[in-house]
C-alpha cells in the first residue's frame, strides 16, 4: 500500500523552559491533524530522547489521545524519523489505517548545556562529549585537506541565513565567515556557531494510504540502518559509512538517484556534519562537500540545496523532535508553501537523521526518507 | 586536567591498561579466527562473531584525529585534550593527551600510564 503524508504540524523551535511539553506537543499534534483534517487516529509512534518514563502518555492524554496503541521509540537523534519509519511501516503493512508519529523533546530543562555523555559508555565516561566527536572529524578533514575550516563555517553563515525566512526557527542571522570562525571554541576547531543549540520543540506528522489528494505528500522511499564498527579499518570519519549505506537502500527503495533530489533535509548538529552528510549522500563526491558550500551550490538559490530549515544549526535540535521537524519542512516545500526560504519548483526532497553516543559503532542510527512524487 | 569520574566498581566500560615499567598497554582481546583487535574483553570477535583470547596491545601508535574540549562535562574540567589512537597492529582507542592542544593526524604517540580519572592517556613518542 502507498503510503503518505496527510499533515503535519510543530511548535516554534528554542530555549522554552516555562512552556510545558504538553503545550510543545499540542501546537505541533494540534497542527498535523487539522492539516489532514481529521481528529482520528489508529495508533501513535513517538520519538523521544530524554522524555520521562511515560512521557508520551502523559502529553497525550492530556490532548485527549487514550485508548488506542502508543510506542515510544528512542534511536538518540534519529528518534523522530524512527517514528516516521515505523509508522510508514504499520500503515504500508495495513496494521493501522492512520498513524501519527510525533518527536517530543524539552532539553533545557535538562541539561545546561550540551549533553552529558553517557557513564556506561567507554568513550562517554572518558568525556567524549558530542561536540567533540565531531570535532574529530572536523579536525580530521582539515587536517588532510579534505575541507577548510572557512568551508566548514559557510556552513553556519548558509544555514543561519536560510533560518532569517524560518520564524520557527530558533536562531538566525546575517554573519560572516570570520565571525562564525571567531565564535567561543566549543571543541576544537568547532566554534560556538558551528555547533547546534540547545532546543526544545516537538513536531508531528499523520501518515494514512495515499489517495492522490492535491496536498498530500507521498512517501516514495524509506531506510533505516544502525551503524557498523567504527574502529581502526574505518577510512571515513564518523558516521559516513552509516549514512552512506542507509541513503543507498533509500535511493533504491525511491527508484531514483542523489540528482533527481530537489531540495536535503539534513543532520548539520555542527557544520562538518553537514559537510560530511552531502558526500555521503551523493550529493558530491568525496571531499566536495566543503568546496559545494563555499561555491553557494547547496544553498537555496543553487543546485542542491541544503538545510533551507536552517537545519539543526539555527532551526534547533530538539533530539526526539528533529527528525519530524525535518519532513514538515520538506512537507511545506513540496506543496510551496515554504515562503521566502521556498525552493523553486521542488517536487523531490529527502530527509536525513543520525543519532549516536554509542562509542565503536558509525552511529546509532539514521535514517534516510525520500518524499515526493 | 581531569577528575576523578566516580562509576561503581566493576562496571566501567572504558579499555583496561596494564602497565609493566614504562609501558602501558591496553588489555582486550583477538579473534583467533580473523585477527580483529578488541580493546575491551568482549565474549566473541565483534567483526566475525569468531572466539577470542586475550591480547595486549599498544603502548606505540598513531593519531586517527585529535581535538580539545572546551565546555564543561560533568565531572571534568576543561580544557582537556583527546585523540583517537590507532595502536600498531591493534585498534583504535580514546585517549587524553598532556595540556590544552590538538596534536596533528599521524602524530606518533605513546600510551602511558592512567590519570587519577582512569582514563587511557598518551603523549608524543
Amino acid at each position: 500500500m502507498d503510503v503518505a503524508v496527510h499533515g503535519v504540524g510543530t511548535s516554534h523551535f528554542g530555549r522554552q523552559p516555562d512552556r510545558p511539553l504538553i503545550d510543545l506537543a499540542w501546537d505541533a499534534v494540534r497542527e498535523a491533524l487539522a492539516d489532514a483534517g481529521t481528529d482520528q487516529v489508529d495508533a501513535v509512534y513517538v520519538g523521544t530522547v530524554f522524555g520521562a518514563p511515560g512521557v508520551a502518555q502523559r502529553v497525550l492524554s492530556a490532548l485527549g489521545i487514550t485508548g488506542i496503541p502508543i510506542l515510544t521509540l528512542e534511536n538518540a537523534c534519529a528518534s523522530g524519523t524512527t517514528a516516521l519509519v515505523e509508522g510508514h511501516e504499520a500503515v504500508r503493512t495495513g496494521r493501522y489505517g492512520r498513524v501519527l508519529a510525533l518527536g517530543l523533546e524539552q532539553m533545557s530543562t535538562t541539561f545546561g548545556g550540551a549533553i552529558h555523555p553517557e557513564s556506561s559508555d567507554a568513550e562517554g565516561l572518558a568525556g567524549l562529549a558530542l561536540p567533540a566527536l565531531y570535532a574529530m572529524a572536523a579536525h580530521r578533514y582539515l587536517q588532510t585537506g579534505a575541507a577548510t575550516a572557512e568551508q566548514l563555517a559557510t556552513v553556519s553563515v548558509k544555514n543561519h541565513a536560510h533560518a532569517l525566512h524560518n520564524p520557527r526557527a530558533q536562531y538566525s542571522g546575517s554573519y560572516t565567515v570570520e565571525q562564525v570562525l571567531g565564535s567561543r571554541m566549543i571543541a576544537d576547531p568547532l566554534t560556538l556557531l558551528q555547533c547546534c543549540p540547545t532546543s526544545d520543540g516537538a513536531a508531528a506528522a499523520v501518515l494514512a494510504p495515499a489517495t492522490g489528494g492535491a496536498r498530500e505528500i507521498p512517501v516514495r522511499g524509506l531506510a533505516i540502518r544502525s551503524g557498523d564498527l567504527w574502529d581502526h579499518r574505518s577510512p571515513h570519519v564518523w558516521g559516513y559509512d552509516l549514512v552512506a549505506a542507509t541513503a543507498a537502500l533509500a535511493y533504491e527503495a525511491a527508484g531514483i538517484a542523489p540528482g533527481d533530489v530537489d531540495l536535503f533535509e539534513v543532520h548539520d548538529a555542527f557544520t562538518i556534519g553537514e559537510v560530511a552528510t552531502t558526500e555521503a549522500l551523493g550529493i558530491v563526491g568525496h571531499g566536495d562537500g566543503g568546496k559545494a558550500a563555499e561555491s553557494g551550490r547547496t544553498a537555496v538559490g543553487g543546485a542542491s540545496p541544503v538545510n533551507p530549515s536552517g537545519g539543526l544549526l539555527s532551526r534547533g535540535h530538539p533530539l526526539g523532535a528533529t527528525g519530524l521537524a525535518q519532513v514538515a519542512e520538506v512537507v511545506w516545500q513540496l506543496r510551496g508553501d515554504a515562503g521566502g526560504r521556498q525552493v523553486d519548483g521542488a517536487r523531490i526532497g529527502l530527509v536525513e537523521t543520525m543519532g549516536g553516543g554509542v562509542s565503536g559503532i558509525d552511529g546509532n542510527a539514521c535514517v534516510v526518507a525520500v518524499l515526493g512524487a | 586536567m581531569s577528575q576523578t569520574t566516580a562509576v561503581p566498581a566493576g562496571t566501567d566500560p572504558r579499555p583496561r591498561v596494564v602497565v609493566r615499567g614504562d609501558d602501558a598497554v591496553v588489555a582486550g582481546v583477538r579473534c583467533t579466527e580473523c585477527g580483529h583487535p578488541v580493546a575491551f574483553v568482549r565474549p566473541r570477535c565483534p567483526a566475525c562473531r569468531g572466539p577470542v583470547e586475550p591480547a595486549e596491545f599498544g603502548p606505540a601508535g598513531t593519531a586517527w584525529s585529535s581535538t580539545v574540549v572546551r565546555i564543561p562535562v560533568p565531572g571534568r574540567e576543561p580544557p582537556y585534550a583527546l585523540a583517537y589512537l590507532d595502536l600498531d597492529d591493534g585498534p583504535r582507542v580514546l585517549a587524553h593527551l598532556p595540556g590544552d592542544r590538538a596534536v596533528p593526524v599521524g602524530t606518533r604517540l605513546r600510551l602511558t600510564a592512567p590519570d587519577e580519572a582512569g582514563d587511557l592517556t598518551a603523549e608524543e613518542a
